[in-house]
């Protein structure tokens, strides 16, 4: 029956990874950024409490969590530095095409040595968003960008299967829009040769709809700390009299995004709930990530606008939500493929 | 966490569906077509009472259970109501039975009120509605600054003033009339008290001509110095209050009558739903009949209406599931009431879009919901008055 309520793990979980996003990233966001990387120390807390094996199964020394912690981990870490949660998440949405395809050997193949080896990262790119060709399984093509100054495994996921690639890839650094902690660079692949591979659309569905989902999450995240922060600010800064908030032109700008985040997270939780019961969850992680970029579209400039002046400027995270969340609305195939997804249910 | 509904409630759901779609419809489609809510002796009235409706859910002497009263609290309601308000929102205020002001009435009411006013309504022999008169002219949201006065005279009350909008009022057994006693208290001198119908001093009932809900007559009355016995103020706590200097009793009468709003913001907001699902369906209907289904601009607003009716749709779930978790909801309950409403009002004026120069005809189902929405963010709040309420929980809106 219907209930809103988390469980006392998952509250557990929830808390954990709020202190730690909140105490142990916060304070470095900044330099994390301009770093282009997540220090060490930071990584290997993450990691000693589990975080970056979290849907790992526990047989393989993981947690075995599944989507819904997923997605509540991602908008603690969202909220505060969603490139520092890519960073130290290492497989990433990877996970979900390994897993989709290629099940608990595919996992103990790849995933395993990713997280027992500090500093390395599994990327998954979409062949929608990039220039393939594969002969003689070997795989040549390039990436424009990826949110990762490490790629130690490439999983390409098309409509249909998915590439396993350790080898042949090369990164060119980038500056990056934003996601700046997790890295940035634009991906080549030379003759890579295809270490595993696998054809199935129904996992390719599957697997792409974890992975936007886990986009979406960590959206979810941006926005809720684009939105928290302007809505302080409102309710501290004066002018003509009182605090900015109590405009009520300001005021019903600060509830219709406190409302927008509401529904991303809504959209989110149901099509995690539908993930791990067994349903076909891809239409509703489709429509969630749909709900989360068109949230961020009205959400990211206006977290800015509240705090006028001092909005565009460094000194305050909103900016830095703003470019966040539109590189993330672009990320695993975009708004308008996701759109597609979410409305299969008309066919 | 878990949002899905019991095997149990989907079986309600269903019964409500079958009556929804048998009678309720085309009742409603009745009275729209006519212009005017359906008469007192329509037979659909009698249907309903044998169906099980029109019952209390107060368990007084005697009493038989009130169709879809078997618990289940504020969710259960707000589901069923969905369900029947995708049939005709209209339909579910027309309905018999007590109606708007039974939430309060049980809360508030004594013993002797309860059996007086809601005993009728146990087993009702005919039709019966009761009534709940809270708007004013010149006075909608603005509740604190009701203009309908109270005054003692002696073993009586003398009411004056005057109502609108009210929900079946001139069909109603009693109306439950929301006055101030003590004008210089402000809202703290707001107390309810039942009036009879046939009491002397009420009248005036004039049923308006609406733009859409045309099934249940919105009607302004007037109260002319309405004599009714003491006994007929609504609990207690107001007596005694009205005796005493005010402090935290006197309020309450204005506290019960903003608690019942609260409470039913999550049922209104599921109306809204009710209504554009309705509208989705029907454009999905339409949209596949005429091969429009294909084309991306008629598909992606269809995703669009399917996407937002579920973030609003667990949205109000969860200001009700709040409600009977005993827990605040102040903020998501006007959160899913101002978001439910605005987004049926974009999907039925996006959907008369989908149907071009059809809509304008003003005979498809789409026309009617896109004028029945329209109240759905007025009534009980409008959606900037929802705004200003979330407004001051979340940032400390001065009042």
């Amino acid at each position: 029956m219907i209930d809103f309520s988390l469980n006392e793990d998952l509250e557990l979980i929830v808390d954990t990874i709020r202190s730690f996003s909140n105490e142990r990233v916060l304070p470095k966001i900044r330099t994390f950024e301009s770093d282009r990387r997540v220090d060490g120390e930071v990584s290997r807390e993450f990691a000693m409490a589990g975080f970056d094996r979290l849907e790992l199964p526990e047989s393989l020394g993981g947690s075995g969590l599944g989507m819904l912690a997923r997605v509540l981990v991602n908008e603690e870490m969202g909220a505060v530095d969603p490139g520092a949660a890519l960073a130290l998440d290492r497989l990433g949405p990877a996970f979900y095409a390994l897993e989709a395809f290629g099940g608990l050997n595919a996992l103990a193949q790849f995933a395993r040595p990713i997280v027992e080896t500090e500093g390395k990262r599994a990327v998954l790119v979409l062949e929608s968003d990039s220039t393939f060709d594969v002969e003689h399984g070997r795989v040549s093509g390039a990436v424009p960008w990826i949110p990762s100054g490490r790629a130690d495994l490439v999983v390409i996921l098309s409509d249909t299967g998915a590439r396993v690639v350790e080898h042949g890839s090369s990164l060119q650094p980038l500056r990056g829009s934003g996601l700046r902690a997790a890295g940035s660079a634009s991906l080549r692949l030379e003759h890579a040769p295809v270490i595993a591979q696998w054809q199935d659309p129904r996992k390719a569905a599957q697997a792409l709809a974890k992975a936007r989902l886990y986009a979406a999450s960590l959206l979810l995240g941006v926005l809720r700390g684009a939105s928290e922060f302007s809505r302080n600010y409102a309710m501290n800064r004066e002018a003509f009299g009182r605090p900015i908030a109590h405009h009520q032109g300001l005021a019903f700008l600060i509830v219709d995004m406190y409302t927008a985040v509401e529904s991303v997270r809504l959209l989110v939780h149901d099509a995690a709930l539908k993930i791990d019961s067994g349903e076909d969850g891809t239409q509703h992680a489709a429509a969630a990530f749909v709900e989360a970029v068109e949230a961020s579209r009205f959400i990211g400039p206006n977290g800015v606008q509240i705090l006028g002046g001092h909005g565009f400027m460094q000194d305050y995270p909103v900016e830095k939500a703003m470019r966040e969340s539109r590189a993330l609305g672009l990320w695993m195939g975009g708004i308008d493929r996701a759109r597609d997804d979410a409305g299969k249910f008309l066919e | 966490m878990d949002f899905e509904i019991d095997k149990e409630l989907r079986r309600e759901i269903e019964e409500t569906r079958e009556w929804g779609e048998r009678e309720v419809r085309p009742a409603g489609l009745e009275a729209d077509r006519n212009g005017a809510p359906l008469p007192i002796d329509h037979p659909y009235f009698r249907r309903y009472l044998e169906h099980g409706g029109g019952r209390t859910r107060w368990h007084g002497p005697g009493a038989e259970p009130a169709r879809g009263s078997s618990g289940g609290g504020v969710l259960k309601s707000v589901i069923i109501g969905e369900e029947i308000s995708y049939w005709d929102r209209g339909m579910t205020i027309a309905n018999p039975g007590v109606g708007l002001p039974e939430g309060i009435v049980l809360a508030s009411a004594t013993e002797e009120q309860k059996e007086r006013f809601l005993g009728p309504f146990l087993k009702p022999d005919r039709p019966r509605w009761a009534s709940f008169a809270l708007t004013e002219p010149g006075g909608g949201s603005d509740t604190a600054n009701f203009k309908t006065r109270a005054r003692r005279d002696g073993k009586h009350w003398i009411l004056t003033g005057a109502k609108c909008f009210i929900g079946n009022a001139s069909r109603a057994d009693w109306i439950l009339v929301q006055a101030n006693a003590d004008p210089e208290k402000g809202r703290s001198g707001q107390r309810a008290f039942f009036v009879e119908q046939g009491t002397p001093g009420l009248g005036g009932f004039k049923i308006e001509k609406k733009m859409g809900l045309k099934a249940y007559e919105s009607t302004s009355f007037t109260l002319e110095e309405c004599r009714i016995p003491e006994n007929n103020l609504l609990g207690e706590a107001g007596r005694s209050a009205e005796k005493s200097d005010g402090g935290e009793k006197s309020s309450k009468g204005y506290k019960s009558t903003m608690s019942t709003l609260n409470a039913s913001r999550p049922g209104v907001a599921a109306s809204a739903i009710g209504i554009a699902r309705a509208a989705l369906d029907e454009s999905i209907a339409f949209a596949r009949a005429n091969d429009l289904v294909k084309q991306v601009r008629v598909r992606d607003r269809l995703e669009l209406f399917q996407r937002k009716l579920r973030a609003a749709w667990l949205m109000v779930l969860k200001s009700a599931w709040l409600a009977d978790q005993g827990k605040p909801n102040i903020v998501e309950a006007s959160m899913g009431k101002v978001y439910a409403a605005e987004i049926a009002q974009d999907i039925a004026t996006l959907a008369m879009e989908l149907l071009g120069v059809v809509g304008a005809r003003g005979d498809h189902l789409i026309e009617k919901l896109y004028r029945d929405v329209k109240a759905l963010n007025i009534v009980e709040g409008t959606g900037q008055i929802q705004r200003v309420i979330m407004g001051r929980q979340l940032v400390g809106l001065p009042r």
